[in-house]
């Protein structure tokens, strides 16, 4: 249990000190959410940017931190040192897994209070169930990126991958530029993207709007599924 | 229990090339054992055997009559490594490092005290990657001592050191051997060979050309000293 503490607090430090998931993940959400609500016209526009932006955080933690950290961590043989003490190496996965999750809450947090205190919002939707699809989007996404940790070979194809992903996403799944204002076929590319859904299913909540949000939870937890699936079968320790 | 390092037998392929074959030694306890070849002899894939980290293609290891594959936790608490690639994760300092590695054993020294013994206790805010390369190899041997083990690994124990260092480090060692401890190590410097080791193993292409004490060695090359006699071996004049 100490080891994993000690492990974790590095992981945040270490996070801090390299700062690009520090931007990614916490200024920029809040600048943005902070921009969005001074165009906002009603309660109703502000609950649906800040479900978008909410998960700025958890896209710069589950798409450019975690598989970035973990391929790092495996081409420098962080992993492998691991193997020849008492403990296994995934402690150390646990340990920033654990921390990119942290961030992400954070992000969230932070996202709401420049909302909530900046400009006055109040979430429509229950909170409980905004909590609780917000964890499924951030652990389907996290798997997205543990996927891409298992597959990519080194840690410069797991950066092109992980941009690959993540500025589309940020730009087109509507946590930036509205779904609504795409062109169909940007649309159409846009809808097999798993933020999307989170997306949706986040703004969904927090109108309480229920209905329809049934294929948006399938397809993340499905998400969750495969992701795992992948990364346990093809993850490599070195 | 004599030994506190068995290997027999061990064979390691990739695919088609063979990266060690046949190898056979064993490790008195508290003796310092030297494993020599050139650049890409096998070396680092006999170490990776012998831990476990690469499954062996054939062949059986015991390290502490453990089988380090399987009994791992319990074995990896009496044995310390240090590998050639010092692998922290990036821009982590040296106390940070120390103190999570402290956390791991049952028994660890006092890491504060080796550091300031090292001379490097004004280095303990320094990035690990901000070292000089003497200082990080003295910081890996320092880690891999952490848990007071049994049995050390040291994979290109001084390569980076300058002599100053490496005296240190000899004389480290020296101290750990009078206590009891087994030393597996790896080097390039015959006069380091020749000073630290009891028994040594030469490899050439993954095959085991001699092994037994340095005099025993040298003589059996017909060379002068230990640099000679590896030259002399490794240039194949006895095949």
């Amino acid at each position: 249990m100490n080891t994993f503490w000690l492990l974790y607090k590095a992981e945040i430090k270490l996070s801090f000190r390299e700062m690009s998931s520090v931007i990614f993940g916490l200024i920029l959400p809040a600048g943005l959410m902070a921009l969005m609500g001074l165009f906002a016209n009603n309660n109703e526009e502000l609950n649906l940017s800040f479900a978008a932006i909410a998960t700025i955080g958890l896209c710069a933690t589950g798409l450019m931190s975690l598989p970035l950290s973990l391929s790092s961590y495996r081409e420098q043989k962080v992993l492998k040192r691991y193997k020849v003490t008492p403990i296994s190496p995934m402690n150390l996965l646990f340990a920033h897994v654990s921390y990119c999750f942290s961030l992400s809450i954070f992000s969230m947090t932070m996202v709401y209070a420049v909302a909530r205190f900046g400009f006055g919002m109040t979430l429509i939707g229950s909170p409980w169930k905004f909590t609780a699809g917000y964890l499924l989007v951030m652990v389907a996404i996290h798997s997205v990126g543990l996927m891409i940790a298992s597959l990519s070979p080194s840690e410069k194809t797991t950066g092109a991958i992980s941009s690959a992903l993540y500025f589309p996403m940020f730009l087109l799944s509507g946590a930036t530029i509205p779904f609504e204002i795409m062109p169909n076929f940007l649309q159409a590319i846009v809808k097999v993207l798993p933020l999307t859904h989170g997306i949706e299913l986040l703004k969904g909540i927090s109108l309480d709007q229920l209905s329809n949000l049934t294929f948006s939870i399938s397809l993340l937890a499905l998400t969750t599924m495969i992701g795992l699936f992948i990364s346990i079968k093809f993850f490599k320790w070195e | 229990m004599k030994y506190a390092i068995e290997v027999s037998g061990l064979t390691k392929t990739f695919g088609a090339t063979t990266a060690v074959q046949h190898l056979s030694l064993r490790v008195k306890k508290g003796s310092i054992f030297g494993l020599l070849g050139h650049n890409g002899a096998g070396k680092s894939t006999t170490i990776d055997c012998i831990l476990g980290t690469q499954k062996p293609s054939q062949g059986a290891i015991k390290i502490l009559g453990m089988d380090p594959s399987k009994d791992r936790k319990q074995l990896f608490q009496n044995v310390g490594v240090q590998f050639q690639e010092s692998a922290f994760q990036k821009g982590l300092k040296v106390k940070e490092i120390c103190e999570i590695t402290h956390s791991l054993y049952k028994n660890p020294l006092d890491w504060k005290e080796k550091l300031e013994m090292f001379g490097l206790s004004h280095r303990l805010k320094v990035k690990v990657s901000e070292l000089s390369g003497g200082e990080r190899q003295k910081l890996c041997i320092l880690l891999a001592m952490m848990g007071q083990p049994d049995v050390i690994f040291l994979d290109e124990l001084t390569t980076g050191l300058d002599p100053l260092a490496r005296r240190e480090v000899w004389s480290t060692l020296q101290n750990l051997k009078d206590l009891g401890v087994t030393i597996f190590l790896t080097s390039h410097f015959m006069d380091e060979v020749e000073n630290l080791c009891d028994e040594i193993l030469v490899l050439k292409n993954g095959q085991t050309l001699i092994s037994g004490t340095v005099p025993e060695v040298i003589a059996y090359s017909g060379g002068k000293n230990m640099d000679d006699a590896f030259i002399k071996l490794i240039e194949g004049e006895f095949e």
